[in-house]
Parts: structure tokens; sequence; C-alpha cells
């Protein structure tokens, strides 16, 4: 919302700069983006050289048939010659005259000249060199009462300081100079002027209900539907000072009758409507819904198909506008046009949100209505416009007008209490304060005993309770002055869950174990599944979608992260960055038919692809690989204390005889592989990748808790070390259960040290060879201990798994 | 030593065994020729043995004398050879470790080390502060209804934040969004649990929205206290602390009245330009203030949906984006780099 200074001092005056008023209105609640300006460059006394001028003679240029030779008294006595290219103008005819030295709003600077031959000192201006329209044929011709010599700027508005404001969406009664005003009275204790809102006279011996009849079909979007009707205008160009006004709001002029419009929507808040009357058929207004197939072709030139809940102003055939929105082309008022109907309604807020999105069609009269607006507005708005277009464009107001009303809002009244008010600020206010702020704004206050009564204006529908009071007196009273303390009743406890406690020991030991942390979205491609090779009844194939996602590449939310994980890689690939080794602690999104929403399971994954050891002078890293994830994801279970197994996994998005299947007390949490070849081709990567996903509640459950002690001094363990040769199927985990079986119970541990292939072992056969820890609570072992779990170990393996042992 | 040489003048034949065995000592260059000497000269064959070996048949008036002066002379041997031999063993040491000498400015041997994503650092910073407070961690769906993300939070419908253009919306479910805020998890919160709450509620947000200072997802966190005093002076107090705890004690905040929907009175918080110092810079728009969260009182009309007795409690509520934050505090530049995941990004921290 734009507010030209020199407009808003209609209402309200002040002696500080606009800059100060800005930071004051911005600790009091309403933003302000910048302070600018408007026309003129004020700066360096440039003001002083824009002049009223009167043209005393007229004579032809010596050389140049289409350049006039002006004498022109600027006043004091002094007459400038100045060279004029335009003819609109006379003897005797007053105009804008710009000084040498003077700066144009486009940033010319005028400078005294020779013209074919003759020095001209000076130039007449026309509209668009002030910046105020696009006529450019002309100079401006001023009226007669502008004085000579005065400076410009103390005639017309050409230069303003403007105010941009950004006004919260509670607050639309700030939409307009007069509620900026009201606003800055609050704030500056300031005495506001009355609303520019004086009535006048109707003339003539007919009415408006002769002439026009109006019915309101659907006053559930329509709750008042005004009209006054202004005969014999003269449709033509505003006046300079109006034109400036909205040149400087950042509103365009087009005609005295729509700039009236528009001047007092921007004054007041209130959108308005002028309609040709000659173009309503049937001289009858009908507000209705929209109904099925209509189209308007609205004044910006576009046709328009209308939903059945849109509501439109319609005449006898067709909508003639869509209602506080926009209107429509053929209704529109032109230079024929002399009898006009003017159009004050309130419309309901939510109505016009609705079609203004259906639509794609945004105007400052549906950004406005769509707030909600005070329909007390109306008569005012009526008021204000008939007055300027009778004094502005030559009309009359015939008498009568339609005003269709369901009835003012009922009355609002809140009591507040005094206490309350340093019961939630932490802030004592004395209640004859909060008093006169209240009234200042606008609000009525009764005293009842010592009980505040406040009665709230119909401009302030976003009052309503008590709390919307305080904040009003919080505000304007300043909340710099809020001391600060802290919650005095403080009893809890803060502090991490042991889930939170137990995801951050994970994320710091995967980004210790050397896997970076990454944060993917969360929305992927819906080919996800057909690049992983989900089989068709996969039920990770079934996603949430979103309905109005920015990209097809955003659109499905995943159910895997490993289609995010991929992506990174092939993404740092591209950038040519070595040793893609990450981890992203985040949710997949699995929808659940019987619920509203999904369920969404946190999960650990990541991959390593390269080197854990990156290039190095001392030797570089062996590349990682299946054991280097399978690694990873031990340490994962060891950052909670947890534990798991694997068994084959089916995935089909892995390397069938290098992925493996977690499975945590018996079911299924996630995997750990290396990432099918074709499944990598189809993310565009070139190398080998191991990932792992794993169910974060799945690890975090598989912890065994709190560590208890176990006295490991004072009978110390003894090792045997010992090497089978087994079948090449054979593997590492049916070994070991033997092992334990048969070692039990003096064997605490067992675990693979090496594992061999080749020609001494024999086709078919590998060798492993096994730590084993023995111990026992209660004594030192002997030897003759070992030796015999050793044996039955040895036993147990020949008569299970046809082990033999090695020399 | 001295005394053995002038006692041995008398003795030539000792003299001359002892004058060359020291000689053959003093030239030993490594251990090898030591021992050599050693068996030369004190070896069972060799011709001190053989003298020794030969007293007893001395006349008797020579043999202490002999014995005497010839033990002396293997002692000081032995000593000489044990003293050349530790010579021998440092200077080859001293030799081996200067050959050993390896260029220090290489570098050391890399450990593998990750990094944590700032966002992540970030958060638990914030997360840590507020525990120290008193503050505990809630979480919530990042799916949600519009009852929760909106209705619940006193934002009516038709209000902007609520369309298609602004949230993201689930497919068949017209009531069913990305969250836009961590907001909804205050209120399943207080649903399930009385006051007092203490809460902070960190987590990704969405929001419909993709350009040079927007990312369609996000991170946020809300803090939300509700007790039976709650002020906005706590409020303003406990922002303070969270301040000077992440931006260094000398920061500043001041309050300027704002509108949201589910606090009243609603403020925006700025803290003082920790770039310029206030004295204006770009980043603060040449104020001296960085807008760095919303906040305000709990709206008694939030408090209505989860039953609370606005008569009883009240509380604030606050909400902060964590990008803005890392981008603050470590003079980041574009936020779009959070989330494309260059390593190049995300080792620098
Ligand atoms: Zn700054």
């Amino acid at each position: 919302m734009k507010v030209p200074v020199s407009w808003l001092k209609e209402y309200i005056s002040f002696d500080i700069s606009a800059h100060e008023l800005a930071d004051r209105l911005a600790l009091t609640g309403t933003e302000v983006e910048r302070v600018g300006r408007a026309g003129l460059p004020a700066t360096d006394g440039n003001l002083d050289r824009f002049v009223i001028g009167q043209v005393r003679s007229k004579a032809m240029h010596p050389d140049a048939a289409k350049l006039s030779l002006c004498d022109v008294d600027i006043g004091g006595g002094k007459t400038e010659k100045i060279v004029c290219g335009a003819q609109n103008f006379e003897d005797g005819d007053k105009a804008a005259v710009c000084l040498p030295g003077g700066v144009l709003p486009d940033g010319r600077t005028l400078e005294a000249a020779v013209i074919r031959g003759v020095e001209s000192h000076g130039m007449m201006c026309s509209e668009a060199e002030l910046g105020l329209s696009s006529e450019a044929a002309g100079i401006m011709i001023l009226p007669e009462d502008a004085p000579i010599g005065g400076r410009l700027i103390d005639y017309l508005p050409v230069s303003d300081e403007v105010l941009e404001l950004e006004v919260t969406p509670n607050r639309p009664d700030c939409l307009s100079v007069y509620g900026v005003a009201r606003e800055v009275s609050a704030v500056l204790d300031a005495p506001l002027m009355p609303e520019p809102v004086e009535d006048i006279e109707p003339r003539g011996d007919d009415d408006v209900e002769e002439l026009i009849y109006i019915e309101v079909a659907d006053p559930d979007l329509c709750p008042r539907y005004a009209a006054r009707i202004i005969a014999g205008v003269n449709v033509g160009p505003s006046p300079a000072w109006l034109k400036a006004r909205l040149v400087a709001a950042g509103i365009r002029p087009v005609n005295n009758v729509v700039d009236i419009t528009n001047y007092v929507m921007w004054s007041l808040g209130e959108p308005m409507h002028a309609f040709d009357l000659a173009k309503i058929a049937g001289n009858r207004i009908l507000v209705r819904r929209a109904m099925a197939g209509e189209k308007i072709t609205t004044i910006d030139g576009t046709e328009r198909a209308l939903g059945k809940h849109m509501l439109v102003i319609a005449d006898n055939q067709h909508p003639i506008a869509i209602a506080g929105i926009m209107g429509s082309e053929d209704s529109e008022v032109s230079g024929e046009t002399t009898d006009i109907m003017l159009e004050a309604a309130n419309f309901s807020g939510p109505g016009i949100m609705a079609s203004s999105l259906e639509l794609g069609l945004r105007s400052e009269s549906s950004t406005r209505f769509e707030k909600g607006i005070d329909p007390e507005l109306v008569p005012k708005a009526l008021a204000m416009a008939a007055r300027m277009l009778v004094e502005l464009a030559g009309g009359r107001l015939v008498p009568g007008q339609y005003d269709i009303y369901t009835g003012p809002p009922s009355p609002v009244a809140i009591h507040l209490r005094e206490e309350r008010i340093e019961s939630i600020l932490g802030l004592p206010i004395a209640g004859e304060e909060a008093e006169a702020i209240l009234a200042r704004l606008g609000f009525g206050v009764r005293r009842e005993d010592s009980a505040m009564h406040v009665d709230v204006p119909t401009f302030r529908a976003d009052v309503t309770r008590e709390i919307d009071l305080i904040e009003e007196v919080a505000r304007v009273f300043g909340v710099d002055a809020i001391p600060s303390t802290l919650p005095s009743g403080m009893r809890a406890k803060g502090g991490l869950s042991e889930h939170q406690a137990a995801e951050r020991g994970i994320a710091r030991r995967l980004a210790d174990s050397g896997l970076s942390e990454v944060i993917s979205y969360t929305f992927i491609a819906p080919d996800f599944a057909d690049r992983l090779m989900l089989k068709d009844e996969d039920p990770r194939r079934r996603t949430v979608p979103l309905a109005n996602p920015l990209s097809v590449e955003q659109s499905v939310m995943r159910t895997l992260m490993l289609p995010s994980i991929l992506q990174t890689v092939a993404l740092n690939l591209a950038q040519r960055n070595q040793d893609i080794n990450i981890f992203e602690l985040g949710r997949v999104y699995l929808p659940v038919s019987s619920e509203k929403l999904p369920l969404e399971k946190r999960t650990v994954a990541g991959c390593v692809c390269g080197s854990m050891r990156g290039e190095s002078w001392t030797g570089g890293g062996r590349v990682a690989d299946f054991f280097t994830g399978k690694g990873l994801v031990e340490n994962a279970f060891a950052a909670v204390n947890g534990d798991f197994q694997v068994r084959r996994a089916g995935e089909p998005f892995l390397h069938p005889g290098k992925s493996a299947g977690i499975m945590v007390a018996g079911e299924p949490a996630g995997y750990v592989g290396e990432v099918h070849p074709r499944v990598l081709e189809a993310f565009g990567i070139d190398r080998p990748v191991t990932a792992f996903e794993i169910d974060e509640d799945a690890l975090i459950g598989s912890s065994a808790g709190i560590v208890q002690f176990e006295d490991l001094i004072t009978f110390p363990a003894a090792y045997q070390d010992i090497a089978v040769t087994v079948g090449l199927d054979t593997t590492a985990e049916e070994i070991i259960s033997v092992v334990r079986e048969a070692g039990a119970p003096l064997l605490r541990s067992a675990r693979v040290f090496d594992v061999y292939k080749g020609e001494q072992v024999g086709e078919g056969k590998k060798s492993v060879a096994l730590g084993l820890e023995f111990r026992s609570p209660e004594r030192t072992l002997t030897d003759e201990d070992v030796d015999a779990a050793r044996q039955k170990i040895i036993l147990l393996l020949a008569e299970r798994l046809n082990a033999t042992l090695r020399a | 030593m001295n005394n053995l040489t002038e006692e041995l003048k008398a003795h030539p034949g000792l003299s001359d065994i002892y004058g060359e065995a020291s000689a053959d000592v003093e030239a030993a260059a490594d251990p090898e020729s030591l021992e050599a000497v050693r068996v030369k000269h004190l070896g069972r064959k060799s011709p001190l043995l053989q003298l020794l070996r030969s007293i007893p048949k001395l006349p008797a008036e020579e043999k202490p004398v002999a014995g005497r002066l010839g033990n002396q002379v293997r002692a000081a041997l032995e000593q000489a050879l044990l003293t050349r031999k530790q010579e021998l063993e440092e200077s080859q040491l001293r030799e081996r470790l200067a050959a050993e000498q390896v260029d220090i400015t290489l570098p050391g041997e890399p450990f593998p080390r990750g990094h944590l994503h700032l966002i992540t650092q970030t958060l638990w910073e914030i997360e840590d502060i507020f525990i120290g407070l008193g503050y505990r961690i809630a979480e919530g769906p990042e799916v949600e209804t519009d009852y929760y993300n909106f209705t619940a939070l006193n934002t009516p419908e038709g209000h902007p934040a609520r369309s298609s253009h602004d949230t993201f919306f689930i497919e068949g479910h017209p009531d069913v969004l990305l969250r836009t805020h961590t907001s909804p998890v205050q209120i399943r919160v207080m649903e399930q649990e009385d006051p007092p709450v203490y809460i902070i509620a960190p987590g990704r947000v969405y929001r419909r929205d993709s350009d040079a200072t927007h990312t369609p997802m996000f991170h946020q966190l809300e803090g939300l206290a509700v007790d039976e005093n709650i002020t906005m002076a706590d409020l303003k107090g406990t922002l303070e602390v969270f301040v000077k705890s992440m931006f260094g004690a000398e920061r500043e905040i001041r309050m300027r009245p704002h509108f949201f929907p589910f606090t009243e009175p609603s403020v925006e918080i700025d803290v003082s330009c920790m770039i310029c110092e206030g004295s204006g810079c770009r980043a603060c728009k040449h104020i001296g203030w960085l807008e760095i969260l919303g906040a305000g009182m709990v709206d008694p009309n939030v408090f209505g949906f989860v039953d609370y007795d606005t008569d009883r409690v009240q509380g604030f509520a606050f909400g902060m984006g964590i990008e803005r934050i890392a981008m603050l505090k470590h003079r980041m530049t574009d936020l779009r780099m959070f989330f494309d995941n260059d390593l190049r990004f995300i080792k620098q921290f």
C-alpha cells in the first residue's frame, strides 16, 4: 500500500520526517517496506527550479516553423525566453516552467540551450515530462488560479514522499490513506481530521429508481449493495493534482470518472465501480451467482469463464462485472458516457477470495474485499465520489439511491480488565493510558464503575476479544517497554528423550566413522520405483503423491531413502567430487490404507562410493565394498549398544550376491549391499556403490540398554586360534554358530580373522581362521580346560560341517 | 691407567700386549671387528691368556707382580672393549636415526572424518540452548491434516496460506498436506498433556515456493511455553537468552508488533546486526536490525481447540527458520546450497 505523504497530511498533520514516521510505524505494527519519492526529485533545491509561469507572448521561431518563441513571466518581475515545440497554448496561458538545472522525474537535467540559433532559458513542461501521464503532445496548461512565480510544488503535488506499507491481512482498514492516518494519529497522539465524506445535494426531479432497477439475489455473498446515478458528466482527463496523487500512489490515471473511484478507494478503502448507465441492458441490475457457461470479457481484454459460485453484477442479458474483482469491457465508462451508475458494495471476503483464486485474477478491489471490509464504508464512499464527480466531472447527482443492506454488523463491546494487561504483558499500563490509546484508534471507551467497556468500531472487525484490545494497547504504547524476565514457575525438566539421544549418537557415530551427513528433499520423481527395479507387487511402489507439486521431479513422497542417496551420489560425481561417503537421517512415507496420514518411518541410510581413506602418500584406502558398508552398519548398531543379524537380501535393487537383509529380533529392519549395476546405470552412476538403509526405531530398539559391568580382570581370558577347512558354501555364521554351541559355556567369543582360498586348501574349499576367547567368571582356566573345549569344537565342526583342522 | 702404563714399563712383554691390544680396540670401526679384537687379545689363544697361564711357572717372587699386572691388563682391556662397544653402538644408532629422518611437512595420515550437516549442527546448538532452559523436544508428522496445521492454529478457511498456491496438498486427500510449520506439534502435545508445557518442536517443513531465497523444504524450530503466569516479558527474556547464546553476549533484541493468526499479541523479533554491529549494512538493509523470528502470546482460540482453561493458563510461542539462523551465523549467502548436498559445501563445517 503506497501512501503519498501529502495525501496523508490531508487527514493528519505532523511535523516529523517521513523516515521518522516510518520508524514509529514499524515499531507499532505497521511495517514500512521503504520510503520512496514519486515525481520530481527533491534534492539540491530541485523543487525551486519548477515554477508557475505565464506566457506573455508567443511568436514563431525565426528559423523553425514548428517551434515557437515565448516570453514567459516567471514572477518577481522576471521574464524568460523559452523556445517551445508544443502548439496547444496561447498568450496568457499558465504553465509549469522548468528552469535550467531542473531535474525531471526520469533523471534528465534541463540545461539552458541554443535551439536553432535562439537561446532558451527553460522549458514549459508536458504532463509526460512531469511524470503525471503519457500526454506528451502539448504542455500542461495550469488553471487560472495558479499563482505566477510560485513554486509548482506548492500548487501541485508533483513531488511527494511515499510510504510503502506492508499491511498485515488482519488490518484491511489500513489499506486506505484515511485508515493509515488514523493509525498515525494514535501513534503520534496527533488529532485526526474528519473523514472527507460530506454529502452533496442532488439536483433534478428524476429519481434513481426510475432510471434503474436493482436486486440482490445472493445476499450471502453481497451483504450490502448501494448505487447512485450521476447524470451529465463530461468524461475527460482528471485535473493535474488528482493525477499526481494517483501516480504517486502507483495508480495509472485513466479518466476523471475512473480516477475518482480509484481516489475514493485509496482514501477510504472502499473499492467502487462506475458503469456506463446507457450500457446496462434493460436498466436492470441483478447481483447473483454466475450461471453455467457464462463468460465475461474484463476490462483488461481477457475473456474469462465464470464458475457457478462466483458472484457477478449482471444486467438483463449477461454479467457486466465480476463482483468486487473487475468490470467488463462492454460496460466500461468511455468518452461517450454521459450518465454513470456509481456502485459501492460490500462483498463477502471468502467469496471474493475463492473467485479471485480460481480466476487467477487479483485487483486492488479484490485484495481489499477478500480481507473483509467495513460495510459502513459504503455510504461514505458514495458521498465522497458523488461530490468529486459533480465538482470535477461536471455531473449532477440524481435524487435517490439504492442501498440494499442485510443490516449493520452487531455491535461489539468488550470488557477490558486493567490487571489483565499486566498479566499478559508483564508490564503495567495505567488504565487512563490504555483508554487514551484505544480512543485514538477509534474505539469507544465507557467507564462503568471502574470497569472499562470498549465499543469496537465497525472498521475493526479484527478486534473481538479482550486479548485483541490488549494487543492494541501494547503495540501503540510500545512493546520495547516490556522488560525481560524468565518464566517464574518453571518446574519442567528439559532434556532429550532416550530416543532423541540415541538418534544423535547414531549421527555422531556415522560422522565419526567417515560419513558426511546430507539432507535431501523428501519428495522425489515417481519413476524411482522403475529405476530401482521394484517388482509390480512391491508395496513401496505405493506412494503418497502430491496434488500440486512444483515439478514432476518432486512429486511423490519417498518410500525408500535409496533414490535420494543415489541422486546425491550422481550429483557429486558430476561435480567431480571423489569418495561419496554419506548418510542421512530422514523419513520415508508409507501410505496406510485405513489411515488418513501415512506411516512416517524414521530411517538411517547411507552409502559408500570410492575409498573411506581417500588418496594419500601414505597409501590409498581400499575401494569400499560390501564389507565397508556392513562395518558402518555395525558401527551404527554399536552406537546404541545394539545388535543385528543378516540374511541374504532379496532386494531387487541390490547385487544378489553382495547384499544382506538386516534383521533385528527376527524382523527385517533394512538392508546393506552393493547396488545393482542396472540401478546404478539408471541413476547415471559409473562406479560401485554400497548402500544401507536401517529402520531407526528397530535400530534403537535393538539396544541392550545400559552396559552392565562384567569382571574381565580377576580371571583372565585364554585365547586360541584355530583354522579349519570347509566347503566354499559354508558361511562364517554357520561356523560360528557351531563353534558357539560346542564351546559353551567357556567360550566367550569367536571371531573370523582370516579367510583363505587357493591351492593350499584345494578346489571347492576355503580355510577360515577364528580367534577364540575362553573365560570363566569363577576361576582362571587351565590349559586342560581350554584344550578340552577346543577339542569339542573341532569335533562338532567336523561332524556338522565336514570341517577339517588345518595344521 | 697411567699408573698401569708406568708400571708396565718394567715388563716389556706385557706392555707390548697391552699397547697393541689397546690400539686394536681403538681402531675397531664396527662391532664385528671389535669382536675380532676381543678374540685376538682376550681369546683362549691370545698372548695375554697364554701369558697368564704361564704365571704359575714363574719364580715365586715374580708371581705376585706378574699375576696382578696380568689381571689388571685383562680388566683394563675388557673395560676398553666395553666402552668401545658402547661407543660403536651409540654411533651406529645415531646414524640409523639420522638416516630415518622424514619430511615432517608432509601431511599426516588421513583418518576418515565425516561432517554433520550444517543444519543439524545449528539445530543441535539451538536445541541445547532450550534444553538448558528446561524445554523438551517434541516431534510430529510432516504429512499433516489441515486441522492441525491450520484450523487448530486459528488460521481461518480462505486464508491465503491454506491455498494450493502456497501449500503442498496430498493427492486424493484435500484435507491432508505437508506441514507448513512445526506449530501443529504444539497442538498435538497440548491435546495429550496438561500444562505446564515447555517444548520445542524442530523439523522439516514445506512451502510451495522455490527461488533464490526459498526452498520448498526447509527447517523450523517452534517453541511453546504454557504455564500459569507466562507473560510477554518472559517471552522477551527467553529469546534474549537464546539470541545471546547463539550469536554472542553483545547482541540485543527488539520486538516489533506483527500479526500471526495463532498468537495475540504477535511480535517479530529482530537481533542487532552482527555483521555491521548496528551501523547499517546490506544484510540488515541499513537499519542495523535483522529479523530472525516470529513470536507472541498463544491466542486464546488456540487454547480453545485443546481445551486449556484460558483463565488459568497462558503461554507464549515462537518460531524460527533454522536455515536463516545458520546463514546469519556463518555469513552464508546462498540458501539453496543447503539441499544441493554437494560435499564441498557439507565438508566446510
Ligand atoms: Zn548490518
